[in-house]
């Protein structure tokens, strides 16, 4: 994985400077907090319900052992021995003090990693496909574009006052991993018949209070003109994207406002001047980069089938291992190797996508181990080892196991993507932790979970939908009605390839009902389906009114809230 | 006076006095004579009446700036500054909230695009945790907030000593150290 240089180096350690001072500023009031509030934003410190929230940058999803357990001496020392993986792949750690935050800086600083940009009205850190560089189906490894990228975004003095937050998610693979269509630019990296890396460029994607999908702004760019496309792009939108309503200043508002013909004249019109400057990458910054993402030192060993790596093990252990290795496991580039998911989706006692530091430490030890010592974070707030040799699988299987890792539930309804909700965020309607664990609870039954399939089941404490559930199979969104919290369920979300939009199936449920009305959708998913047909194809095929008639059939009208 | 700082290129950041007062027109100010002294009027000040024959000899005597407002299209008007820009002895752009970026391109695009070479102020909610980007994009005199302390944001240009992207006063600083 890439490493610093001194450039990179010499950057945190001042940025950790510049912050102790602009701390020390605030704290002697010589800084307003309202002019502070971005500062310390871009630095990743949030003030949440209890306490200072510091989120740390994962550039592209990426953590080596050592950066991995910092991170768990870090919630051994400053917070409260956990920290929770978000849909960005970044992580965060909730319950700061901001004296300490510099100290925090500077131990992050010492294993190459900041909480830069992480927050505020800029461009945040990039994600991609926790599989770059390893998937089967990968066309292009995006890891170089990523950092590429990194660097360029990385205090761009033009676009760090934009309208609202900007987030960049790059993919490379057949299938879509990192929900490009979700952000506000998405990057499909592609090769032409020469083998040059070009990218289809989408914009104006994003979920929250106006959930809109990207659209193709740009088809085949050469991959070195990434710098000044995207600042054409930034340019357009810092100058006419609305400042006067923080909920129609995304981009997705001016590329809807616009079209996507106009808005993609007046990026061309801006880039016609730009694309030839020496603002592009050259060849050289590509060599230096992509050194860093070869690949590791494989071991000639001849593919297993997942039989017969079942067949190795004893026979009382057999039916768990192949759950895991059907659920947990993915397709390698290399052969002999496999790719595993360890689950931060225990059912009900953990929020997902927490990990204690503990678990931080094992994955630190299981990934030196058996992966290269590297780790990779998911967006689905899970953690990637990408490189096993097939023969240690079940090693690897039972060690997770002892540290509550191998939960074989990936993809499945309890692998539940939430935000912290109401219980930490203040910017939250309503909880959703409390939400996720009665659901995970109620489902709590792995031969029904794994005859259910596939099902994303996304909850959000707020409109601003940090828990991506306009794009899950099932989307639970916190609503604040009258002082009490409320959940609004939406259907036919998806990500991937066929990434949708879910909708509403109508008026919204007290969060004690929640886990009746999951049981509810279920069913009919149950008694509708045919042979092998997926919960999402399911909803594809006969709509939401099934599901809603059902529902609102056997919740008591007088409960729900309209 | 007012003591603002100067920071122009390639040389080191200092203070100095500020000679020049802005000219805040409100609507219906439209014909409010200009004050005498060096004066930088608001660019639809400029357009409306800035060629006008009275004003010829302020021009020439160096006493006349325009400023752009954070909602001036500078592109829009990019005829019209190509064309009157040798009357201006200097640029300003205005920052009605530090938070409000788009003076950032405004000055991108006065010194990439639009050919401004002279001295380009700016002005309005200026902050010394600005003055880094605002150095790096274009300006190099910054007119800060009453309260704000200038000792303090002279500090602020030299924070890092290296960047990730070409800017106004230098390339990237890969470009530069390995020569590519």
């Amino acid at each position: 994985m890439y490493q610093y240089d001194q450039i990179d180096q010499q950057l945190v350690r001042r940025r950790v400077e510049q912050f102790r001072n602009q701390v020390q500023r605030r704290l002697s009031d010589e800084l307003l907090e309202e002019e502070f509030r971005p500062l310390r934003l871009q630095n990743g410190l949030y003030l949440q319900r209890h306490a200072y929230m510091l989120r740390i940058a994962i550039p592209y999803g990426m953590l080596s052992t050592r950066q991995l357990r910092t991170l768990a001496d870090i919630s051994e020392k400053y917070d409260r021995n956990y920290g929770h993986f978000t849909t960005r792949q970044n992580i965060q750690f909730n319950w700061i003090n901001l004296e300490q935050t510099p100290d925090i800086l500077a131990d992050l600083a010492l294993v190459e990693m900041h909480a830069i940009q992480t927050s505020g009205n800029c461009i945040r850190n990039i994600t991609s496909d926790p599989f770059a560089g390893v998937a089967a189906d990968e066309v292009v490894d995006p890891r170089p574009i990523c950092e590429l990228l990194r660097q360029w975004s990385t205090l761009h003095p033009e676009f760090a006052y934009l309208p609202r937050k900007f987030k960049i998610a790059i993919s490379g693979a057949k299938q879509d991993r990192a929900v490009i269509l979700a952000h506000d630019i998405g990057l499909l990296l592609k090769e032409d018949d020469q083998g040059n890396t070009i990218c289809d460029i989408f914009a104006g994607g994003g979920l929250g209070r106006t959930p809109i999908l990207g659209v193709l702004v740009k088809e085949n760019l050469s991959w070195e003109k990434l710098p000044s496309y995207l600042t054409a792009v930034l340019r357009v939108y810092n100058r006419f994207g609305r400042r006067d309503n923080i909920y129609k200043a995304r981009i997705k508002i001016l590329v809807k406002a616009l079209g996507k013909i106009e808005f993609s004249r007046q990026v061309e019109a801006e880039w016609d001047h730009l694309k030839d400057a020496n603002d592009n990458f050259q060849n050289q910054e590509w060599l230096r980069v992509s050194q860093f993402f070869t690949k590791p030192e494989y071991q000639p060993v001849a593919p297993m089938s997942q039989d017969e790596l079942v067949k190795g093990v004893k026979s009382t252990e057999q039916l768990a291992f192949k759950r895991w290795l059907e659920r947990n496991t993915r397709a390698h580039q290399q052969s002999g190797y496999t790719s595993v998911v360890l689950s931060l989706k225990p059912h009900g006692t953990a929020a997902p996508g927490d990990a204690s530091t503990e678990q931080m430490r094992a994955i630190a030890n299981l990934a030196d181990l058996y992966s290269f010592g590297e780790v990779r974070i998911t967006h689905e707030q899970n953690i990637v080892l990408a490189d096993v040799e097939q023969t240690k699988l079940f090693e690897l299987y039972q060690k997770a196991k002892k540290f509550q890792l191998a939960i074989p539930n990936i993809g499945l309804l309890t692998d539940i993507i939430a935000c912290p909700g109401g219980d930490f965020c203040s910017l939250a309607n309503a909880k959703s932790l409390p939400i996720a664990s009665a659901i995970q609870h109620r489902f709590d039954d792995l031969d029904y979970l794994f005859d259910l399939g596939e099902i994303s089941l996304n909850i959000s404490g707020c409109i601003n939908s940090c828990g991506h559930h306009h794009v899950g199979n099932i989307g639970i969104l916190g609503v604040d009605k009258d002082g009490s919290e409320w959940y609004q369920i939406t259907l036919g979300g998806s990500q991937g390839n066929q990434t949708s939009i879910g909708k509403v199936i109508g008026p919204s449920f007290d969060a004690e009902e929640v886990p009746d009305v999951i049981a509810k959708i279920i069913e009919v998913f149950v008694e509708k389906r045919e042979y092998l047909e997926s919960f999402s194809q399911v909803v594809t095929r006969i709509g939401i009114e099934p599901f809603k008639q059902k529902v609102y059939a056997s919740i008591k009208k007088e409960n729900t809230h309209a | 006076m007012l003591k603002v700082i100067s920071f122009p290129k390639n040389e080191s950041p200092k203070q100095i006095t500020n000679i020049w007062q802005i000219l805040r027109n409100a609507e219906g100010e439209e014909s409010a004579a200009l004050p005498s002294g060096k004066v930088i009027v608001p660019f639809s000040w400029w357009l409306a009446r800035g060629r006008r024959h009275e004003f010829s000899q302020r021009i020439i005597n160096q006493d006349i700036g325009v400023w752009f407002s954070a909602d001036d299209d500078v592109l829009a008007h990019a005829n019209i500054i190509l064309e009157d820009q040798d009357l201006w002895s200097v640029i300003a752009v205005d920052f009605p909230v530090f938070r409000d970026g788009r003076g950032f391109s405004t000055a991108t695009l006065l010194r990439q695009r639009l050919g401004w070479s002279g001295e380009l102020q700016a002005i309005g909610d200026v902050l010394i945790d600005q003055l880094l980007q605002l150095s790096r994009v274009g300006f190099d005199t910054f007119v800060l907030r009453h309260d704000q302390n200038i000792e303090n944001g002279l500090k602020q240009f030299d924070l890092y000593g290296v960047s990730f992207q070409n800017d106004w006063r230098s390339n990237r600083t890969l470009l530069s150290q390995v020569n590519l």
